[in-house]
């Protein structure tokens, strides 16, 4: 009984070290990465994943055409690096030919080819399938395949971020796993609890709100990801979330926002922050219309009172507060992770003395309460804001007690996010505290603030031909050099007219357990590099065995 | 007897479908759109909702709506998950086992520690230790459980180590995990967010218990049993306690709807994956079917409760069969 | 009032009780006096980056929170919505739970039968879930409404109480008198029931305050409750809970209280009872 016992244990630990060495890609393997995630996945399908894990979990089950690199150049061919596809070339100014690897397989050994591709556009774009991700390929009218390794893409016209567009916001999905189920049923298939994919991990299990576990694919065509396994463990709520990374019962957490959280990563030493740039902005927009868009709004109407408020708030005190020192004042509709960030925007300044002398101007003199008032109408309005996002609560508290100082009554709505989302469609209110994620592309800018945007995300109805204009000249620039004036003007521009206050771009830094090495954190997906992650023989715990 | 069961059962059906009703009402008459949920920071457009709205028949008017979801319900089919893309009953089957265990575990621990507390509390009442004792009892009775919950994770789990600190299992183990180990393990992890239930529960059932075992332990057949020579032990045991069960165990079943609501913050806390995270998450996510159908389940198992107890009275105490 | 005066003296003689209910006359006066008894405006923020998260001191003897506003203050104003909501609650609840056990116990038999039913299946609602449903979906709902969703979802277990106390005073002597010599419903409820229904009626007021004001604490660490920036003991420590490391009195504070006033109501009531329940035949 024990000699078996033996035997077997002696087997299994020499097929493990035959396996490390058969990876063929040099330096040490092996390791597990416990990620900590506060939401569960929704489905592991890429096009119809809507929360962070889903997507996380996608981005290593799943491989693109091609990849951004960590400098999120989304103009200049350069800023990619081929992944399915090994090459790609511009055929003329709208077609856009890619070649794929014929060393790509899919998980489950079938050969990666551009009828797969063809395919994906083809779901992706499909009604039935609903995928948040159809407004970005608006651009390509169509993909054919030229051969089994050739697939075409086609173009209604020509514009710098074609390659952008083509293989960012497309997950490559299996054809011959998918194209029998009716399209309608794809998000709700056994494949979107199990996906087979290209990428450099394999799905293994997910246990519907506690894990979901993905191993290394040993055999893929751009060399075995250093780690063996990535785990989530999910635990909804922050703080907990941040015990357990204290306590050794994860390894990773994409970002902490409180500032006494991250403290608590900071005094345990196993743990390091490593920050990375941030890639989003929470800002409060005013409703330029009256309520449901008719008319113009009694205080927003007027250009003027929104630069003086926007100049009343004490912006870097409010950062400070909510995030400490870490905290960064944005600089207008961007982010750190966008290549159009520029700390040479124009903004305006924030001058309590000019904002009282601007709101006395326009007519706005101190009346009963504290507040002013304007041929009979106080300066008061109420700022709605989610329920879910504790930053903006916090920032809202923060927000009502600086301004009351200057005479504006500002009232705090608290809603449940569908009914904060529906009456900021509608345009039911004063102001709204919106925050967005920003693409890596700087294009979407015009869906916020762009006069097309106004049916949709632009909810104060801002409209501004001149921010259009120039908004569409650095869209349509060749290159970024080029591009980067224009849209610092643009950005300068729309801060003039102040149709928003851009107030928080919270700091993004992740906690990471020390002993993994060649960390590097790629702002649009965290998780881009964890093929390079790795843990030296030295440092590895128990489960890394 | 029989007849005794048939009511109850035919109360216990009553309560769920007043439970069904109730909640199916209030989710659709609820103001605000279903589809919306998971579009933090990017716009859903109308037509997509319109589109979904048509998909799950909720462009139907309402009293159709409820017959369909009725009878669907009668045959099983709790309908499908608006924001997971699967049946509902998937995901109750995933959820509904690990708050049962975490809710069974707390109901036995808390009958255990109540029981105990309150025979302690009875045998020396009226003396220093009683008060003691039920202060302590009284202490955990009035802590909101979260703050409890808070508190235990705080000391067990980061201070001393002794315990893991969330989930319901340890996620980096390698396959094939050995049935024993897997138990061990999950055992680990139920014991503080059980623990949390139970103080409170427990407490309660102290109270409760105290009462009862005093009561009983001046009954005539009691001071019987004492001038027959029968030494304190056994009369407490012997006699008083089984008397004193009856209401102890009405108490026990009383208690499903307050493990069932406490166990959300318990769950939210600890992240042990049970049935009331799965219903907080559905609730701000308007996924109507699941809200609903975890309102179907918490009101059976009310009800079951409440006709175990009333059975485990019944068992116990003749009179009552007859009533 | 022969009976309640027999039990005011029994109370007496209960000294942890009477200390629980002279607390909680304190703590409803400094609620109520909270604009006279707190050192500073709960809602104001001196300095949100230089005063955060202070530990107590003389000038913030609980100290701030992570606004820098005042922890004491907070707690004070908090008192109030606490108090208000428990106090309002279970005297709107137990007044609902009255009538229909009034109802119950003096009607018919039909009628009885009819009523308490929807009592048994009315007990198996999952309270908190259905108030969570209800807050959650319905926009900002204000303080009166929570109010109202905590009376009307717990007034169950009073009707069953009074219930079964009118349908033994029914049978009473002096009842049986006062129908003969030919009193209305209303005059007897008023004259020969209600001074014998008051004393269960209070005791399971004031034993339900305590639950009460816990789940409007759960509420409001779920969000539901009381929106910022008013304080509520709940939502101050749902602030805190973060911060339990680097600032433990933010959210202590709020818990202790509520451990404390909880107690309290519990003991009070306990004591009452005693003095004023059904006395033990022997």
């Amino acid at each position: 009984m024990r000699l078996t016992a033996f035997a077997c244990a002696l087997a299994i630990a020499l097929a493990g070290c035959a396996r490390r060495e058969a990876g063929g890609s040099a330096g040490p393997t092996g390791g597990t990465l416990v990620i900590v995630a506060t939401g569960d996945a929704d489905v592991l399908f890429p096009p119809s994943g809507a929360v962070t894990t889903s997507a996380d979990v996608a981005g290593l089950v799943f491989s693109r055409l091609a990849d951004l690199t960590f400098d999120l150049n989304t103009v200049d061919d350069a800023g990619f690096t081929p992944q399915l596809a090994r090459s790609w070339e511009h055929a003329d100014s709208t077609t856009l030919v890619f070649h794929l690897d014929p060393r790509a397989r899919w998980h489950d050994g079938a050969p990666v080819r551009a009828a797969d591709v063809a395919f994906t556009f083809d779901v992706y774009r499909d009604t039935l399938v609903d995928s948040r991700f159809r407004p970005n390929l608006d651009a390509i009218d169509s993909v054919t395949v030229r051969d089994s390794l050739t697939a075409v893409f086609h173009f209604r016209r020509w514009y710098p971020e074609e390659l952008y567009d083509a293989t960012y916001h497309m997950k490559v999905l299996p054809r011959h796993l998918l194209d029998t189920i009716p399209r309608a049923r794809l998000a709700s298939s056994a494949f979107a609890r199990a996906p087979v994919g290209s990428g450099p991990f394999r799905f293994v299990r997910w246990e519907a709100g506690a894990t979901i576990e993905v191993a290394a694919d040993t055999a893929n065509f751009l060399g075995r990801p250093k780690l063996d396994r990535v785990i989530w463990r999910i635990v909804p709520d922050l703080g907990s979330a941040v015990g357990a990374l204290v306590a050794g019962e994860g390894d990773a957490i994409e970002v902490i926002p409180p500032a006494e959280l991250r403290a608590r990563v900071r005094a345990t030493p196993a743990l390091r922050l490593v920050p990375f740039a941030a890639n989003a902005v929470a800002y409060v927009a005013f409703n330029l219309t009256g309520r449901g868009g008719k008319g113009v709004h009694p205080i927003f109407g007027d250009r003027d009172v929104r630069r003086a408020l926007a100049m009343g708030i004490d912006r870097a005190t409010l950062v400070r507060s909510l995030f400490g020192a870490e905290g960064e004042v944005p600089v207008g509709a961007t982010a750190r992770a966008q290549w159009i960030w520029s700390d040479s925007i124009r903004q305006l300044p924030y001058d309590t003395a000019a904002a009282r002398r601007l709101l006395e101007a326009r007519g706005w003199r101190p009346g009963p309460g504290g507040v002013r008032w304007k041929g009979g109408l106080p300066l008061r309005f109420t700022l709605l804001y989610p329920t879910t996002s504790r930053i903006r609560q916090d920032a809202a508290v923060l927000l009502q007690a600086q301004l009351k100082p200057l005479g504006v009554d500002l009232r705090l709505q608290p809603l449940e996010f569908t009914l904060f989302e529906q009456r900021s469609v509608r345009k039911d209110f004063d102001a709204t505290f919106q925050a967005r994620t920003l693409d890596a592309s700087p294009a979407s800018v015009l869906q916020l603030f762009g006069s097309e945007g106004v049916r949709q995300s632009n909810y104060g109805s801002y409209r501004s031909a001149a921010f259009d204009s120039l908004t569409r000249r650095a869209i349509a620039a060749p290159t970024r050099d080029a591009a980067r004036p224009l849209w610092r003007e643009a950005l300068g521009a729309l801060n003039d007219d102040a149709p928003a206050v851009f107030l928080l771009s919270p700091p993004m830094a992740a906690a990471v357990h020390r002993r993994f090495a060649g960390v590097r954190i790629r702002p649009d997906e965290w998780l881009a590099g964890v093929a390079a992650w790795f843990v030296p023989p030295g440092d590895r715990l128990p489960r890394d065995r | 007897m029989l007849t005794y069961l048939l009511r109850r059962l035919a109360l216990a059906l009553a309560t769920t479908a007043a439970v069904v009703i109730i909640t199916f009402a209030l989710v659709h008459l609820a103001p605000g759109e279903p589809f919306l949920a998971g579009a933090e920071g990017r716009f859903v457009p109308p037509e997509t909702v319109a589109r979904l709205r048509e998909r799950f028949g909720l462009d139907r008017p309402l009293a159709v709506q409820f017959v369909r979801y009725a009878g669907n319900l009668a045959s099983g089919d709790f309908g499908e998950s608006f924001a997971r893309h699967r049946p509902v009953a998937e995901v109750l089957a995933e959820a509904l086992p690990n708050t049962l265990l975490l809710g069974g575990a707390a109901l036995v621990l808390s009958l255990l520690l109540g029981i105990g507390l309150g025979m302690a509390q009875a045998a020396r009442a009226g003396t220093w230790a009683d008060a003691a004792l039920g202060t302590v009892a009284l202490a955990c009775y009035s802590v909101p459980s979260f703050w409890l919950g808070l508190m235990l994770l705080l000391v067990f789990g980061e201070w001393l180590h002794w315990l893991p600190v969330t989930g319901m299992a340890d996620v980096a183990l390698r396959a094939p995990v050995g049935a024993l180990h897997h138990a061990l393990d999950v055992g680990r992890h139920l014991v503080l967010p059980a623990l949390t239930l139970a103080l409170v529960n427990g407490a309660a059932v102290a109270r409760f218990h105290r009462a009862a075992m005093i009561e009983a332990l001046d009954a005539d057949f009691v001071r019987a049993a004492r001038s027959r020579g029968l030494g304190e032990g056994r009369v407490l045991v012997r006699h008083a306690l089984r008397s004193a069960l009856a209401p102890a165990i009405t108490l026990a079943g009383l208690s499903i709807p307050a493990l069932l609501t406490g166990s959300v913050l318990v769950e939210s806390v600890f992240g042990w994956p049970g049935l009331g995270r799965v219903a907080y998450e559905a609730i701000f996510a308007r996924d109507y079917n699941v809200i609903t159908a975890v309102a179907v389940v918490a009101g059976v198992l009310v009800a079951l409760g409440n006709l175990l107890a009333d059975l485990g009275v019944a068992a116990a105490d003749p009179r009552v069969r007859r009533a | 009032m022969r009976a309640l005066r027999g039990g005011w003296l029994r109370f007496r003689s209960q000294r942890v009780a009477v200390a629980a209910g002279l607390l909680i006359a304190l703590l409803a006066l400094a609620a109520a006096f909270a604009p006279l008894v707190a050192p500073a405006d709960p809602l104001a923020q001196p300095d949100p980056v230089a005063l955060q998260n202070q530990p107590p001191s003389a000038e913030h003897l609980l100290g701030t929170d992570r606004f820098s506003r005042d922890v004491l203050s907070r707690l004070l104003y908090g008192a109030r919505v606490s108090l208000g909501v428990g106090a309002a609650a279970a005297a709107l609840a137990v007044t609902i739970g009255a009538l229909v056990g009034l109802a119950a116990g003096l009607g018919s038999p039909a009628t009885d039968q009819i009523l308490m039913r929807s009592v048994d299946v009315a007990l198996a609602l999952p309270r908190v879930f259905l108030i969570l449903l209800v807050l959650a979906l319905w926009e900002n709902a204000p303080a009166g409404v929570v109010v109202l969703l905590i009376a009307v979802t717990g007034w169950f277990q009073t009707s069953r109480v009074v219930r079964a106390l009118v349908l033994r005073l029914r049978e009473s002597e002096f009842v049986q008198a006062a129908r003969a010599l030919g009193t209305g419903r209303p005059g007897l409820v008023r004259r020969h029931l209600l001074p014998h229904l008051a004393p269960a009626i209070i005791v399971s007021a004031t034993l339900d305050v305590g639950n009460i004001i816990l789940l409007e604490s759960g509420l409001s660490y779920l969000g539901l409750g009381i929106k910022p920036p008013a304080p509520s003991w709940g939502n101050m420590i749902q602030d805190g809970k973060d911060q339990l490391f680097t600032a433990p009195w933010v959210a202590a504070a709020p818990g202790l209280a509520l451990l404390i006033t909880v107690v309290a109501f519990n003991l009070f009531g306990d004591g009452l009872q005693a003095a004023l329940g059904p006395r033990r035949r022997r």
